[in-house]
C-alpha cells in the first residue's frame, strides 16, 4: 500500500483500539470481569492469576483494611485429602492482601474436628503464617448474638472477628455433600458461626442462603485444585479426590458456586440452595452469560 | 530442695507435653517416670505374667535404693515434693505442729504393699490407685489441671468483660494451644481425694509418705543394706530432740540406735536443724544396729490372705461375664482380662486424648476397673487419625499403634435410635451423623423413609443406617448428633475387635465383603 493509506489505516486502527480497549486485552474501569476461571500447575500461581484477572487485589482490599481470609479448615485431614482448602491458595490470598495494603490479615475457621489438629494437619496454619497472616483459633468468648434477618435464621451467634473485619475473602474448597449435594462457597459460612450449628441441617439450603446474604464477601475464591468427588465432606481416600488444578474467583458467590457445580457434572438449577439464592436476588447461577476470564497458565 | 524442684518440674513438663503438639507421634517418651517405678513394674509384671520391656528400667531404681537408701523418695518423687511443700506451708502457718515424739505405727504402708503384691500374684493389679506417680498424674490430669482450665476460662472472660479484648484473645489463643481437657466425670471426686491427701499434711508432716505409700514401703524394704548411715556425734549432741521432732518421715534420728534407715528419705532436715551440727551421714557399709520396721508377723499373714481373698471378691462383678455396653476402651487396648492386669490408672491416656473423650470408669468395668479409661462419645469422640493414647500408655495396656493401624481398629459399633432420629420421627432432613463419619467409604448409609405426620401428610427424607462392616465405633456421630440430651445415634462396645465374645456379626462362609466396600 502507499504511505497515505498506511497512515490512514493506522489512525483508524488506533481510534478503534481506544474505543474498545478490550481488543488490546485491558479491561476498562467499570467493565472488569467479575468471574475468573484459571487452570495451571501451581496453586499459588493460579490464585494470583485469578485475582489479577479480576483487576488485582487492590480492587477488593483497601489500604489499612483488616481482612479475614476464611478458608475451610474444618477437618482433621492432610491437604491431599481435599477436605480443607489448599494451603498454597490460602497463602497466596494472604500475601496479595498484604501487598494491597491490608493492615492485618486474619485466618480462622470454626472447625468440626479438634481445632489444633485441623489447623496444623491441613497445612493452613503454617502456610498462612508464612504468608504473614495472624492465624487464630475461633474464641467462644468472641461470639456475638447477631440479627441476620434471614428467611429462616433470624439471629445466630457469630464470631465478632467476622463482624468487625473490613473485608472478608471467602476461600472454600469444592466438595460433595450428602445433604446439599455440593459444599462450596455458600456452605463455607457455617465456619463463621458458633452455637449448635448441627441444627441447621433441618433446613440447610435455606440456612446457607440466609448466611450468604448476611456475609457480604469482598471476594470469593473457590479452590478446585483438588476436589472431593466421593464420601464428602471430608473423604478419606485419595480415590475420593480428583485433581483439576483450577481456581475460580469472583464477586458473585452464586456464580462462583455455579461454575463449581460444573466440576461435578451438576446443573446449577439442580442445587436447591442456588435456586433459592437466585430467587432472592443474591446473584446469578447463569454464569456463562457473565464476562468470564478463562485462562490456562 | 533443688533436686526435688528439678524432678517436679520435669514431671510437670512431661505432663504438659502429653498431647497433640503438632506431630502425629510424640517424640519424647512422656511416660518415662512410670518406667522407673518399681511398685508398678513389680505389680504389673507379676499380675500380667508379661514383661513390658520399658518397665525393666525400674531395676535401676531398685539398685540405687539398695546402695543409697530411699533417696528417690527424698530427692526425686514428685508426690513427695508436693507433700513436703504443703507440710512446709502448714508448718509456717502453724496449722501443723509436729509432735516432739511420735510413736504412731509406720507399718500401714507395708501392709498396703503386701496387699498389692499378694493380689498381684493372683493377677489382680491394684497398684495404680495408691502408687504415688499414678496418684499424682491422675490427680493432675482429671482434677487439678481441669480445674485450672476453668480458672483460665474465668480469667479470659474477665479480660473480655473489662474491655481488654486483645489481652483476652492472646491468653485465649495460648490456652487453646495447650489443648487442656477440662471435662471429666468423677473429676470432682478425684480432685477431692487429691486435696484430701494434701490436707493430711496438717495432721502429720508427709502423712502419705509415712503411713500410706506402698512404693515408699517397697523402697524401704530394699534400703536396709544401704551405705549411708545416720550418725549422731555423741560429744556434740545436746539431746534437744529437734531432729526427731522435725524428721519428715518419722525415722527417729535420736537416739542414734533407734534410727530407722528404711524410713529415712535423706532429706537431711535433721542435720540442718541440729543446733550443734552433730548429725552426719557417713558411708558405713558394715551393718549396724538400726531400728527396723515393726511388722507383726500375724498382721503380715493376715494382709497376705486379705490380698489373696480380694481377688475373687473383685471378680464377682458382671463385667467379667458380659461386656458392659458403655465400656468402650481406647483403640489398641488389650483384651479386657489382660488390660485390667496392666492398666495402672495413671491417666496418661486421658490427658493425651485430643477431644477429652477418654474418661475414668466407675462401675462399667467392675471394681477392678475403677478409674481405667473408657471413651464417652458425648464428651469426646475418638479422633480418626490420632493414636496418642496408645503412644503414652506406660505399661502397654494400650498397645502402641501407628496412625494407619489405628484407623482400622474397631472399638465399638454405632446404633441409630429410630425413635429419636429426626428424619425417622419428624420427617425433617438431618444427616449430621453421616456428614461427620470419618471412614471412607462412610459407615453410615441412607435409606429413604416415609414418616406419617400429624397433619395427615407423609414426609420423605434420607435417613441414616449404620453399615456394621465399616463402623469402627469412633463415636463422632453420637458426639455431633443434634438431639443433644440423648443422641439418636450412639456407640456401644459390641463389635470391638479386641474381644472374642463381645461380637455381633458372624461372618458367613461364602459371604465375603469385597475389599473396595470394606475400606480395609
Amino acid at each position: 500500500m502507499d504511505r497515505r493509506t498506511f497512515i490512514k489505516n493506522a489512525a483508524l486502527g488506533s481510534l478503534a483500539f481506544s474505543l474498545h480497549p478490550s481488543l488490546a486485552g485491558q479491561p476498562p474501569a467499570g467493565r472488569q470481569p467479575n468471574l475468573a476461571y484459571i487452570t495451571g500447575e501451581s496453586p499459588a500461581a493460579i490464585t494470583k492469576e485469578a485475582v489479577a484477572a479480576l483487576g488485582g487485589m487492590k480492587r477488593f482490599v483497601g489500604r489499612g483494611d483488616v481482612v479475614i481470609v476464611k478458608p475451610n479448615i474444618g477437618w482433621d485431614r492432610t491437604p491431599e485429602m481435599a477436605a480443607n482448602t489448599n494451603p498454597d491458595v490460602v497463602r497466596a490470598l494472604v500475601e496479595m492482601s498484604l501487598e494491597a495494603g491490608a493492615k492485618e490479615v486474619k485466618v480462622m475457621d470454626n472447625t468440626t474436628n479438634q481445632a489444633k489438629r485441623c489447623y496444623i494437619r491441613s497445612g493452613i496454619q503454617e502456610a498462612a503464617r508464612a504468608g504473614g497472616a495472624k492465624v487464630l483459633f475461633t474464641d467462644d468468648f468472641r461470639l456475638k448474638k447477631t440479627t441476620l434477618n434471614g428467611e429462616w435464621i433470624k439471629e445466630w451467634e457469630i464470631f465478632s472477628d467476622f463482624l468487625e473485619a473490613d473485608k472478608i475473602i471467602n476461600v472454600p474448597i469444592a466438595k460433595v455433600h450428602s445433604l446439599t449435594r455440593l459444599s462450596m462457597s455458600m456452605k463455607n459460612w457455617l465456619g463463621a458461626l458458633g452455637g449448635p450449628r448441627n441444627q441447621l441441617h433441618q433446613k440447610l439450603d435455606q440456612a446457607m442462603v440466609d448466611l450468604a446474604a448476611f456475609f457480604k464477601p469482598a471476594l470469593t475464591v473457590l479452590d478446585a485444585y483438588r476436589i472431593l468427588v466421593r464420601n464428602g465432606p471430608q473423604g478419606g481416600r485419595l480415590s475420593d479426590t480428583k485433581v483439576l488444578k483450577t481456581v475460580v474467583a469472583g464477586t458473585d458467590q452464586v456464580a462462583v458456586d455455579a461454575v463449581g457445580a460444573s466440576f461435578f457434572d451438576a446443573k446449577p438449577e439442580e442445587l436447591l440452595y442456588l435456586k433459592i439464592a437466585q430467587q432472592k436476588g443474591l446473584g446469578t447461577y447463569e454464569w456463562e452469560k457473565l464476562a468470564v476470564e478463562k485462562r490456562t497458565i | 530442695m533443688a533436686s526435688q524442684a528439678f524432678f517436679f518440674g520435669l514431671f510437670v513438663y512431661l505432663f504438659t507435653i502429653s498431647h497433640y503438639t503438632g506431630q502425629d507421634y510424640i517424640e519424647k517418651t512422656v511416660e518415662r517416670f512410670f518406667h522407673f517405678d518399681p511398685l508398678l513394674a513389680l505389680a504389673t509384671i507379676i499380675a500380667s505374667r508379661m514383661v513390658f520391656a520399658s518397665l525393666l528400667l525400674a531395676a535401676a531404681v531398685v539398685i540405687l535404693t539398695v546402695v543409697l537408701g530411699r533417696v528417690v523418695c527424698g530427692w526425686v518423687c514428685p508426690l513427695g515434693s508436693v507433700h513436703q511443700f504443703f507440710a512446709f506451708v502448714f508448718k509456717k502457718t502453724k496449722l501443723l505442729k509436729p509432735k516432739r515424739e511420735d510413736k504412731s505405727s509406720l507399718a500401714w504402708k507395708y501392709y498396703i504393699l503386701i496387699f498389692v503384691l499378694a493380689s498381684a500374684v493372683f493377677t489382680l493389679d491394684v497398684a495404680g490407685w495408691m502408687d504415688p506417680l499414678s496418684f499424682l498424674y491422675r490427680s493432675f490430669a482429671v482434677g487439678v489441671f481441669p480445674g485450672l482450665t476453668h480458672v483460665f476460662s474465668g480469667i479470659i472472660g474477665s479480660l473480655y468483660s473489662l474491655g481488654l479484648s486483645s489481652a483476652g484473645q492472646v491468653f485465649s489463643q495460648f490456652v487453646g494451644n495447650l489443648t487442656l481437657n477440662a471435662t471429666f466425670q468423677q473429676g470432682f471426686f478425684i480432685g477431692l481425694v487429691f486435696i484430701g491427701a494434701v490436707l493430711l499434711n496438717v495432721k502429720k508432716e508427709r502423712f502419705w509418705c509415712r503411713y500410706l505409700c506402698p512404693a515408699g514401703a517397697l523402697l524401704g524394704v530394699f534400703s536396709r543394706w544401704n551405705i549411708f548411715k545416720l550418725r549422731i556425734d555423741a560429744d556434740k549432741c545436746i539431746k534437744c530432740g529437734l531432729c526427731t521432732q522435725h524428721c519428715q518421715t518419722q525415722a527417729d534420728p535420736y537416739p542414734n540406735e533407734k534410727w530407722k534407715s528404711a524410713e529415712c528419705v535423706y532429706c537431711e532436715t535433721c542435720a540442718a536443724i541440729c543446733p550443734t551440727a552433730a548429725i552426719s551421714f557417713p558411708v558405713k557399709a558394715a551393718p549396724e544396729k538400726i531400728g527396723s520396721i515393726d511388722l507383726s508377723r500375724r498382721r503380715v499373714v493376715l494382709t497376705t490372705l486379705l490380698g489373696i481373698a480380694a481377688v475373687p471378691l473383685f471378680r464377682i462383678a458382671p463385667s467379667a461375664k458380659r461386656a458392659h455396653q458403655k465400656l468402650i476402651r481406647p483403640p489398641g487396648s488389650l483384651p479386657e482380662e489382660k488390660f485390667l492386669r496392666k492398666c495402672v490408672k495413671c491417666g496418661e491416656c486421658m490427658k493425651a486424648c485430643p477431644t477429652n473423650g477418654l474418661q475414668p470408669a466407675l462401675a462399667e468395668a467392675g471394681p477392678e476397673g475403677i478409674w481405667t479409661p473408657m471413651l464417652v462419645p458425648r464428651i469426646g469422640y475418638c479422633e480418626y487419625y490420632c493414636s496418642l493414647c496408645s503412644q503414652v500408655c506406660p505399661t502397654g495396656a494400650i498397645k502402641e499403634l501407628t496412625i494407619e493401624e489405628k484407623t482400622r481398629v474397631r472399638i465399638g459399633t454405632a446404633w441409630v435410635n429410630k425413635n429419636r432420629c429426626i428424619p425417622y420421627v419428624l420427617g425433617k432432613p438431618c444427616i449430621v451423623c453421616e456428614e461427620h463419619c470419618p471412614a471412607s467409604p462412610k459407615a453410615i448409609k441412607f435409606v429413604m423413609v416415609d414418616t406419617k405426620l400429624p397433619d395427615g401428610t407423609i414426609a420423605r427424607q434420607k435417613a441414616p443406617v449404620v453399615d456394621l462392616n465399616l463402623c469402627i465405633g469412633c463415636g463422632i456421630c453420637e458426639n455431633k448428633c443434634p438431639v443433644m440430651d440423648e443422641p439418636a445415634i450412639y456407640v456401644t462396645s459390641v463389635g470391638e475387635q479386641r474381644s472374642e465374645k463381645n461380637q455381633l456379626l458372624l461372618p458367613v462362609i461364602g459371604e465375603g465383603i469385597p475389599p473396595e466396600e470394606s475400606g480395609r
